[in-house]
This record gives C-alpha cells, structure tokens and sequence, in this order.
C-alpha cells in the first residue's frame, strides 16, 4: 500500500516536472536569446564608438601634422568589420555581429594609442618648425633692416660723390 | 632720379622684402586657405570600371556587378558610410532639396576613410535569388549583395509607359561629423534602375 502510494507521488512529481519544464523551456530560451541581442547590439555599439574616438584620435595627429595614412589603411579594416557588424546585426546573425565587431574594436584600439603617439611626436616637430621659422623671420626682418640701412648709407655716399665731382656747364644762352 | 626718389626706392625694397621674411611666421599664425571648394564625390561605374554598360534587364539568378566610389575633397582625412538601399518606383528616394535621406531601410553598407584629395573604390556584387510574377506585380523576395542574402519582399507594378517592372538599387552618402558625433546625410546619392521583366 505505502509502495503504490510513493509511486503515485513519483508519477506526479514527473507529471508535475514536466508541465512546469513546459512553461519554464521557452522563458530560458527567450532569455538565452534576448542576451545574444544584447550582447551583440552592446559589442556593435561600442565598436561603433571607439572606431569614431580613433578616427578623431587620427584627426588630431592629421591636424598636428602627421603622416597618418597608415593609420586610415588600419582604420579601413577597421571600417569593413564594423560594416559587416552591422549587416550581420540586422540580419539576425549576432555571433557574427559580436565576432567583427570585437576585431573592429581590438583594431581600433591599436589605431587610437598609435595615433596619440604620433600627435605627441608631430606637435614636437611642430613647436621646433615653429621656433626655426619665427627664428628664421626674425633674422631676415633684422638683415633687411640693416642690410638697407648699410645699404643707403653706402649708395647715398656714392651718390653725393658723383654729384661732387660733376663739372657745372654754362649753357649758352641763345635767345 | 633724385635723392629723394632713390630713397623711397630702396624703402619700398626694404618694406617688400621685410613682408617676405614676416610671410613664414604669419602663415603659422593664419594658415592660408587654398579658397577651393569643399566636397565629396560620390560616383558609379559598370562592371568594366567605365561609365557604361550598367546593369539594366535583371534576371533572376544572374550575378551583376558595379563599382561604387567617393573622392575626398573637404580639406582633411574624413570618415563616409554608403548604404545601399533597394525600392520600387513609389518608394521614396532621397530628398537632395531638404538634405533627407530616404526613409528606406538599409540593405548593406560600406564604410571608410578617405585621405583629402583620395578616393575610395569598391566592387558590388548583386543577384536576385527570388522574384516571382503575379499579372501586373512583380515580387522580388530575395536578393544578394556582394554574397549576403536578404529578404526584401519589394514588389512593382507593371510600368506601362516604360513597359517594364522597375526596380531601384541605390546608394547614400553619408560623412560622420566630428562636433555632433554622427553620421549625417551628404546629400549625395546615385543609383541604377533595373528591369525585372525578363525574369
């Protein structure tokens, strides 16, 4: 009696499993799912950021006067795999989305701490160019100035000698 | 010539070649313009990188190609997207008047950066994968671009002026502005018709 009354329970707790794994299975799923999403329109929303705080990054070294073509071949790559991010994302296919969007990210990070590097040594180079040719300036203004001043007093002496030595003519008066 | 007239010689010298010694360091101060004007280009070519021979009767598995391309003219390395979108004759294209860009979803895009005075080049390749005719309707369902799938379920009415059932594959510029961090429309766009009745 006690045995057959422990098996009716066990068939219910089976029964009971089995409707409540029912209700829970697509919950879990949905869940599972709805993280994919996430984490992928998280990965593709982050790239998105730091490919534009690395081309601003490469921007600054530009405006400082760096070479940064090499930088924007790397920001190209960059580009092609937050593009193919975001096709992907659209499409549904988030493994892939979060794939290239996490080598656009690791590719842009290089870009981003190469390009401050080359901003440190162009504005460098700047400030020197700078200094040279405010130099440079300066000491053409002062030549010209005495250049000019040595320059007239020299013509002005020359000058005053060939007036010295020309003989005044009596012109004939024929009228 | 007088005295007089030397000396304002030899001062208008010392006054031109003293500007030419100051121009280096006033040009750090106040860089020179080249007074030309700022834009981007954004251009398509047929399969052969010409302006011919585009794509025009479309058939249903058939892969074309194009060439879609921008140059660079805004004075420094700047950042583009190009979507490509797809649309029958009513939906709406871009409105260059307004600056909007169509309300149409994005099928791909591109996106990249152009050094000032460079240009940016790449291949695009297409195919309808599934279109399907029902008497004045024409059903594209599926379509391939540069070998990614998507479903666009465009349809087009029978054009019985052109005689055809036309279909748009179009390209917007878009440029990522640095002051709103953004892309903004550039109000550029091109595009090529496609004729599916062969289908």
């Amino acid at each position: 009696m006690t045995c057959k009354l422990i098996k009716m329970s066990v068939q219910k707790l089976l029964v009971a499993l089995l409707i409540l794994s029912v209700f829970v299975f697509p919950i879990f799923v949905f869940r599972v799912s709805g993280s994919g999403v996430d984490m992928a329109a998280s990965a593709v929303g982050e790239a998105e950021e730091v490919v534009a705080s690395a081309y601003e990054a490469v921007l600054e070294a530009e405006h400082a006067g760096a070479n940064v073509s090499g930088l924007l071949a790397s920001l190209n790559e960059a580009g092609e795999l937050l593009a193919t991010a975001q096709v992907a994302f659209r499409l549904g296919d988030f493994d892939e989305a979060v794939l290239s969007a996490s080598l656009c990210s690791e590719i842009c990070e290089v870009v981003r701490d190469e390009a401050d590097e080359l901003r440190v040594e162009a504005y460098g180079a700047k400030i020197m160019n700078s200094w040279l040719t405010m130099t440079g300036s300066t000491i053409g203004v002062v030549a010209v100035v005495f250049g000019s001043f040595w320059g007239w007093r020299v013509f002005k002496r020359r000058y005053v000698r060939r007036a010295l030595r020309m003989k005044p003519e009596v012109a004939k008066d024929e009228s | 010539m007088n005295l007089e007239e030397y000396r304002t010689v030899f001062l208008t010298g010392s006054f031109v070649l003293m500007l030419i010694a100051v121009v280096p360091t006033v040009s750090l101060i106040l860089p020179f313009s080249s007074g030309s004007e700022r834009f981007s280009e954004l251009w398509l070519l047929g399969p052969n990188q010409k302006a011919e021979d585009y794509p025009f009767n479309v058939g249903v598995n058939e892969t074309y190609s194009v060439f879609v391309g921008v140059g660079n003219h805004l004075g420094v390395s700047s950042y583009y997207l190009v979507y490509v979108k797809f649309r029958n004759q009513t939906e709406p294209l871009p409105n260059a008047t307004v600056s909007e860009p169509s309300s149409l979803s994005p099928l791909f895009e591109f996106r990249f950066f152009v050094v000032d005075g460079g240009a940016w080049e790449k291949p695009l390749t297409f195919s309808v994968l599934e279109a399907s005719r029902d008497d004045d309707f024409m059903f594209v369902d599926r379509l391939s671009i540069n070998d990614v799938v998507f479903s666009v379920n465009a349809s087009a009415r029978w054009d019985s002026e052109y005689e055809g059932f036309y279909f748009q594959l179009f390209f917007e510029l878009w440029l990522y502005n640095v002051t709103s961090q953004s892309f903004q429309f550039h109000n550029r766009f091109v595009g090529i018709w496609l004729n599916m009745t062969s289908s």
